[in-house]
């Protein structure tokens, strides 16, 4: 009993996934400073803005729904924790269970659909906009990660996490296999997160801030709060789908080499997200449907044809 | 005892976090290209936690330039009631303290402080970026002392 509230609420559950949600928003601000030549925020500042903004008076417009409104935030953040409780970290998962990907998938898909509720729930042209434009990326993105991300488990014959990562203890990093695979699923994941290059529905200088334009206070703390710990889950997800590294090493090796992992998944992240320019909504379609799903398409049959 | 020290870490993420707003009440854009200069890698105030932000609702600061004019004035004001609160009104610019040279205008009503409590005045014209700075680290200290919470 208490170890299994010890799973949910501090190591690979509740305290272990925040903590590291805002580590990986200041270290994705820092890195993306230095790119630019600046110095950037000090650690501690994810940590402020998130009390500040509980701190503020909470307001909405009138004739937004107050009660769903609330409620949005709250289902996102539990559905992204649960899916984090899914994810081995450095080969340590104490619940896990055949088909387990799936679940983690369409939990980490819970959050896009709330925040197109919420925009249409808080009344606000730019929130309807932002609403409207998170669906049609999720209808350009999705596609093409699900296919990326079900080759490793074609590859490995199991629809677990912990069976896709001892498939690989046997025949190396499904990087090897897939490299283009792996890109597919980055570039998917970008498109999940909202980051720099897909960040189309809360593009600042187009829809003001998105479906989150009417949100304040200790809601907006948590629509961050979501999009961090989203982040890092879809990092540590990518890395044990593709980058599984032999678990027969000292559990401190075996660690280390997960965090490394999971600190160059952020600085592509980041690389990426200062290098390029953002897309119009129609370009992301015609890339989504055009050249992302046909590719992963093909990636999916040379797995099959391995397997064979 | 504990309310004490909830107050004080809500005073000090206060401080550390200011997202500020920006808004041009009939100005020259001098102050505004001032203001652009805050973040841009010379100055980079987000190392004190500053961040422009584009939706009033998640703003702390106002940053207003220019004099209030007769057309901007119901604008302000709705941007002003949408801000939640604890928020700070900092007016840039001899334009924006006063009305500087458009004072006395048919069209002008005059500073920002003829509508909203202001907190800090920076003159200047245009006022420097370090003006600027220096204006938000002295919000920074009436945040810690103040009585706005």
């Amino acid at each position: 009993m208490i170890e299994e509230l010890f799973f949910l609420l501090v190591f690979p559950g509740m305290t272990f996934q925040v903590v590291c949600g805002l580590g990986f928003e200041w270290l994705d601000r820092k890195l993306l400073a230095m790119f630019q030549r600046r110095v950037g925020p000090p650690w501690y500042q994810p940590l402020a803005d998130m009390i500040k903004l509980f701190s503020k008076e909470d307001l909405l417009p009138k004739g937004a729904n107050e009660m769903v409104a609330a409620f949005l935030p709250l289902l996102s953040l539990s559905a992204v924790l649960t899916a984090g409780l899914y994810i081995p970290i450095a080969g340590f998962s104490p619940v896990s269970f055949e088909g387990d990907l799936i679940v983690i998938l369409f939990l980490m898909s819970v959050p896009t659909l709330a925040y197109y509720v919420a925009g249409i729930v808080s009344v606000g042209i730019y929130s309807i906009l932002g609403g409207g434009r998170s669906l049609l990326q999720f209808f350009s993105y999705e596609v093409p990660l699900l296919i990326a991300l079900s080759g490793p488990a074609i590859l490995a014959r199991s629809w677990s996490v912990s069976g896709v990562m001892s498939a690989q203890a046997g025949l190396g990093p499904f990087i090897l296999f897939q490299p283009l695979g792996f890109v597919l699923a980055m570039v998917g994941l970008i498109g999940k997160l909202k980051r720099d290059p897909l960040d189309i529905p809360k593009a600042k200088s187009e829809v003001v801030g998105g479906s989150l334009t009417e949100f304040t206070g200790a809601k907006l703390a948590f629509w961050h709060l979501v999009m961090n710990v989203q982040a890092i889950v879809g990092i540590f997800l990518l890395v044990n789908l593709f980058l599984a590294w032999p678990q027969m090493l000292h559990p401190l090796l075996t660690a280390g080499i997960f965090l490394a992992q999971c600190l160059i998944m952020i600085l592509i992240l980041s690389t990426t997200s200062s290098v390029f320019a953002r897309l119009r909504i129609d370009q992301l379609a015609g890339l989504g449907w055009r050249i992302l799903v046909p590719l992963a398409l093909l990636q999916v049959a040379v797995v099959i044809l391995m397997g064979v | 005892m504990l309310k004490n020290v909830i107050e004080k870490t809500y005073r000090w993420a206060q401080k550390n976090s200011l997202w500020v707003i920006h808004f041009n009440t009939g100005g020259c854009n001098g102050c505004d290209i001032e203001i652009l200069d805050l973040l841009t890698p010379r100055y980079d105030v987000e190392r004190l936690g500053i961040i422009a932000q584009g939706s009033p609702r998640h703003a702390d600061v106002l940053l207003c330039t220019g004099p209030v004019t007769k057309q901007t004035r119901d604008g302000l004001w709705q941007i002003y009631t949408q801000m939640p609160s604890p928020k700070y009104v900092v007016a840039v610019g001899s334009c924006s303290n006063t009305g500087g040279v458009f004072n006395g205008s048919d069209t002008v009503l005059g500073g920002v402080d003829k509508l909203l409590p202001v907190d800090v005045y920076i003159p200047g014209c245009p006022c420097r970026p370090e003006a600027i700075i220096n204006a938000l680290l002295t919000l920074r200290e009436r945040i810690t002392s103040g009585d706005k919470i």
